[in-house]
């Protein structure tokens, strides 16, 4: 079967959960994250997630993916942050060519710290979230089909030209294109490829369309049913609860500690 | 010619063992035809020809040397492939330039390419559409350009992935003629096809694929000869030779003339009795 994402089916809880809650997943721990004005809070919530990750049985996957991401960054706004910025009072250690300062550093952390909320939730549901099961939930509360249709085509494509790419490159290789080689060469081979891949693509998606059509997509007056179910559980209004409140409480929290 | 398959092994990368040990040689000019049901193996087969797939374990040698040393580009000029889609594979903007393209990029001089190009395209019908947009063709016609555009190269080995796909009675007709005419200018042509009585018509060889195994090879006649056994793979013989096997004339018969000539035959020697 065709791969439309990373997503990996798998019986856990955080399959089951309904796409919508861990959307609110992604926006509330996200935000919550970015205003509170400790670092430290942010590392809390990817611990949090970490352990999400280990319910989900994703915890290898998970962890070489934020690690990936994680250090590489890390490293480069340490040193910008903490040697060049402005910020810098406290001196933490002087390596000769320049100082590094306490400030930047926790900048750095901060801004690491928020992005990882952000991806590290992110990668969790879309790891965790099969595409027709996510729009089926949009559509749910209220989104247009069209519009869900849209997405999804959308996020078909991608893994759909992949496809047909590796497909015309071996009748190009067949018909004598080297698609190996130097850099150049490469290049060469890989033009050619490109007419048929968009041209192909773009008759595809015409005649998908049709073919929904004849299979009443458009149909007016009345009230389809889906495929694929998406009902939200008591568990998954729980969950999405507790995410508001804890934004709310983060946001309470914040204010309080500017203010008082 | 000669394509030698030396215990030839193939696992996709999502774990699928599509050629489970197939040995064989295949040589000369006499066409081969491929068989078998959906997902035998066929096509998986014949992509290890030029190279587009490499073995998991095991060899092919084409003309002695092993598969892996080159590349498919390099291998284009030796083996030619005619891809299932033609879509796949056309991109230039006339026929006459995609029919131009592979020899091209092969080194062939302008004059012979001229020469085939005249040639190759009658005998694929495209003589008069060679200024045509390869996209505003029927899709038989781009079948037939996907053909002309292999067959320019003047490859020693021409294999089609089902070519007769979807082709009516004209176009087939006008295959049986392209594969005549390679066998006829000292080319090996290998043909994957479901049309089996295209295939009876036309190919001296067959070889039967079963779940990634040789079931049978030999000659067409022996191997329609085994009715039980081609239909573990789901290929039933044309219907003039299950005709003359449900009579017991002890002759497989591919055509009308054949059947006569074995029912006669047959008639003559209960007379006798």
């Amino acid at each position: 079967m065709a791969k439309t994402s990373n997503y990996v089916p798998q019986d856990s809880p955080l399959d089951r959960m309904d796409p919508r809650a861990k959307i609110y997943a992604i926006f509330c721990l996200g935000i919550a994250a970015i205003i509170f004005p400790y670092y430290q809070f942010s590392y809390l919530i990817v611990i949090g997630l970490f352990i999400a990750a280990g319910i989900a049985k994703l915890l290898k996957k998970f962890t070489k993916f934020m690690l990936a991401f994680a250090i590489p960054i890390l490293i480069m706004l340490i040193f910008i942050q903490g040697f060049y910025s402005p910020k810098n009072v406290t001196i933490i250690a002087d390596c000769g060519f320049a100082k590094l300062g306490l400030e930047g550093v926790e900048y750095a952390l901060k801004i690491v710290g928020s992005l990882l909320v952000f991806l590290g939730s992110f990668y969790l549901m879309t790891t965790t979230t099969y595409t027709g099961r996510l729009v089926a939930a949009l559509v749910d509360s209220g989104m247009n089909m069209k519009v869900g249709y849209l997405v999804l085509a959308c996020l078909n494509v991608v893994p759909q030209m992949q496809r047909r790419m590796l497909i015309i490159q071996e009748a190009q290789a067949a018909r004598g294109v080297d698609t190996q080689g130097t850099f150049f060469s490469r290049l060469k081979a890989y033009i050619p490829l490109l007419g048929p891949v968009v041209m192909s693509s773009f008759t595809d998606a015409q005649e998908r369309g049709m073919t929904l059509e004849t299979r009443g997509f458009g149909v007016k007056n009345v009230k389809p049913t889906t495929f694929v179910e998406a009902k939200k559980r008591t568990s998954d209004r729980v969950v999405q609860i507790l995410l508001v409140v804890f934004l709310v409480a983060t946001i309470a929290a914040t204010v309080f500690l500017k203010f008082a | 010619m000669k394509i030698e398959l030396k215990e030839l092994r193939h696992v996709y990368p999502t774990g699928e063992e599509a050629l489970k040990g197939i040995s064989t040689v295949i040589e000369g000019t006499e066409p081969v035809a491929i068989i078998g049901q959906n997902g035998a193996g066929k096509t998986t087969l014949v992509k290890h020809f030029n190279g587009i797939l490499r073995p998991s374990s095991g060899d092919v040698l084409l003309n002695g040397e092993s598969i892996k040393t080159r590349s498919t580009a390099q291998w284009s000029k030796l083996v030619g492939y005619v891809f299932q889609n033609p879509d796949d594979q056309l991109f230039l903007d006339s026929v006459k330039r995609e029919m131009e393209f592979g020899p091209r990029q092969v080194g062939m001089p302008e004059d012979k390419i001229a020469q085939r190009l005249k040639v190759i395209s009658e005998l694929c019908g495209l003589q008069d559409k060679l200024d045509m947009h390869p996209f505003d063709l029927t899709s038989t016609e781009k079948k037939f350009c996907t053909v002309a555009s292999v067959v320019m190269m003047d490859p020693e080995v021409v294999i089609f992935d089902e070519p007769t796909c979807g082709q009516d009675v004209r176009g087939n007709e006008r295959l049986s003629k392209i594969v005549q005419s390679l066998k006829d200018a000292g080319k090996l042509c290998i043909t994957i096809s479901h049309d089996m009585k295209f295939v009876v018509n036309n190919f001296e060889r067959a070889i039967v694929l079963y779940k990634g195994k040789i079931l049978l090879d030999g000659k067409m006649k022996d191997v329609f000869a085994q009715p039980d056994e081609l239909s573990k793979t789901f290929v039933s013989p044309p219907p003039i030779t299950r005709v003359a096997i449900g009579a017991e004339l002890g002759e497989t018969a591919f055509t009308i003339p054949e059947f006569m000539k074995a029912f006669d035959a047959k008639r003559g020697a209960a007379k006798h009795e």
